[in-house]
């Protein structure tokens, strides 16, 4: 049983334990994220519908053909993309690719080591699409197809 | 015979892969993943099992690790022009008692657009709505997809083809899946049963938060029971005209049978809310019967706590009672393949690291009279009485996806 007088109230803990989710559950940063392409890429343009069910593995490709699609690890900049595009937070979308991957429907964007290795990624396969934090916005090698905020 | 197709289509993926060296078509991409669950089932009543679908083998512990533990291995073969091979291998408790793995996933895709995705080989059977994802647990926040429903149908690998329509109308995303084949499965200890001609057809909407299914399939039955009791109940009812009467209900070829699901999953952040209903009908050697769940979640930080409400209720049994004369016999029969119970669960799902997640499920059951619902007795079958308790039972998992 639970001694009040050994590890403090409970109220106490319970009110610890709720700040500690609360801090779990960051609030949406209000930061920029690019999906880009190389600017000798082929593909021109993109729409927020077109980038959402690339994303979410509803379709494979465009009607301009994409070899890749790039991810950044788990971090802010991510859990900001997603959520920003698809509305969904990190346990959710990992959830919802396991359940693509595992039917056979769709593999999941191809993981590069940081924002850096998106960007050479990009750079190296022209009909690569990725996205990258708001401080690339002024690459002059890279072509800006959404702002996402 | 179909255990040989899906061995001759692993074979096929397997050869396209390893030929594919300097001279044949080029792999572009070889992707390998996987996901797993280690999970105990305990019930509060020491003479039952918890056993997820009645085709299982019950085991003989007081903890259940049969039930939930599995282990998948997948590989994806890109071969550049929209065509890709994908083959999973599975291992879970068997109804032969055993863990030996099996493919369950070994297809060609090919998509000639953005659209399509035509597939051949070994598929899922996609009865309800989340039929095809039934063993990843990962991607559910219960424990495991409410039993009253799922148990409805135990056949899981689709021998045959399925197509993939993918389109956006307005700001929904529409999904046509046709499919057709077949399926086999055993039952345990030495049954079998197939589902032949296996046609259906699912329609997913999804917008937003909001995804809706429906899902209807019908084929043709064939089964054979495999334990030592109903062998008893076999050779005891060969020696009378009714008796064989009553046992051309009981197993056989061509019964007619069809799956009807509808549900919906809504998910935006802070609620989940998920609910279905599902529909077995069949013309004999297994009962018709309806199911429906219902779950409401809340995400708070990395937790999802829950509560679901699930029922399982029989329509009519395999043999009817104009024909079963109320022989006792056939009445154990009919419940012992009933899997009428209605159940609350109370459970945690907790993302304790971004590839993994642990799981406890508190639920209580209530057996139908007439029925097992998910239970199974441990020891004596014919002494042990199962319908009509109220059973709790405690899961406990960790899954794992890599």
């Amino acid at each position: 049983m639970w001694s009040s007088d050994r590890f403090g109230s409970p109220s106490c803990w319970i009110a610890l334990l709720v700040v500690l989710l609360a801090l779990g559950a960051h609030p949406a940063h209000a930061e920029e994220v690019l999906i880009v392409t190389a600017r000798t890429g082929t593909v021109e343009t993109l729409s927020r519908d077109e980038a959402e069910q690339l994303y979410l593995g509803r379709r494979a490709t465009l009607a301009t053909r994409i070899s890749m699609l790039l991810d950044l690890p788990p971090g802010r900049t991510r859990d900001h993309f997603y959520r920003t595009l698809t509305d969904k937070n990190p346990s959710q979308i990992r959830a919802y690719w396991s359940r693509m991957v595992f039917t056979g429907r769709a593999l999941p964007p191809k993981e590069a080591a940081d924002a850096g290795d998106a960007r050479r990624l990009l750079l190296e396969n022209p009909s690569a699409i990725g996205y990258l934090p708001g401080r690339y916005a002024d690459d002059p090698e890279l072509r800006i197809l959404l702002r996402l905020e | 015979m179909k255990n040989r197709l899906a061995a001759g289509l692993t074979a096929f993926a397997a050869a396209l892969v390893l030929h594919a060296g300097p001279a044949a078509a080029d792999i572009e991409s070889v992707t390998f993943s996987g996901f797993g669950t280690l999970g105990v089932v305990r019930s509060d009543a020491a003479d039952l099992q918890f056993v997820r679908v009645g085709t299982e083998a019950p085991g003989s512990g007081r903890l259940n690790f049969g039930s939930d533990s599995v282990l998948g291995v997948q590989g994806n073969f890109g071969f550049g022009n929209g065509t890709e091979a994908v083959v999973q291998v599975l291992a879970r408790h068997t109804p032969k008692h055993d863990y030996i793995p099996r493919a369950a996933l070994a297809f060609i895709s090919f998509a000639p657009s953005p659209e399509f995705t035509l597939r051949a080989g070994r598929l899922r059977v996609p009865a309800f709505m989340l039929s095809d994802s039934l063993d990843v647990n990962y991607a559910h926040s219960w424990v495991r997809p409410p039993v009253e429903v799922y148990a409805l149908n135990p056949f899981a690998d689709l021998d045959g083809i399925d197509l993939l329509y993918r389109t956006r109308i307005a700001d929904v995303d529409l999904e046509l899946h046709p499919y057709f084949g077949r399926s086999r499965v055993d039952i345990a200890h030495y049954g079998h049963a197939s589902l032949s001609r296996l046609r259906g057809l699912n329609i997913g909407l999804s917008k937003g938060p909001l995804t809706l299914h429906l899902g209807y399939s019908r084929a043709r039955l064939d089964l054979r029971w495999g334990d030592p009791e109903f062998d008893r109940l076999q050779h005891a009812l060969g020696a009378f005209p009714q008796g064989r009467l009553m046992l051309a209900e009981m197993q056989g070829n061509g019964a007619s049978a069809s799956f009807t699901s509808a549900g919906f999953h809504w998910d935006d952040n802070r609620w989940q809310l998920i609910g279905e209903y599902a529909v077995r009908r069949t013309s004999a050697f297994v009962n018709s019967a309806s199911g429906w769940h219902l779950t409401i979640g809340r995400h708070v930080g990395a937790t999802t706590p829950y509560l679901r409400f699930a029922r399982n209720r029989q329509s009519s049994p395999i043999v009817s009672r104009n024909l079963s004369m109320g022989l006792p016999e056939i009445d154990a029969f009919n419940a012992s393949r009933n899997n009428g119970q209605r159940s609350i669960g109370a459970g945690l799902r907790w993302d304790l690291h971004p590839n993994a997640a642990m799981k406890v499920e508190l639920a209580r059951s209530r057996i139908e009279n007439d029925g097992w619902g998910a239970f199974y007795p441990r020891g004596d079958i014919l002494s042990t009485r199962v319908s009509g308790r109220t059973v709790n039972t405690l899961s406990l998992s960790i899954d794992v996806v890599f």
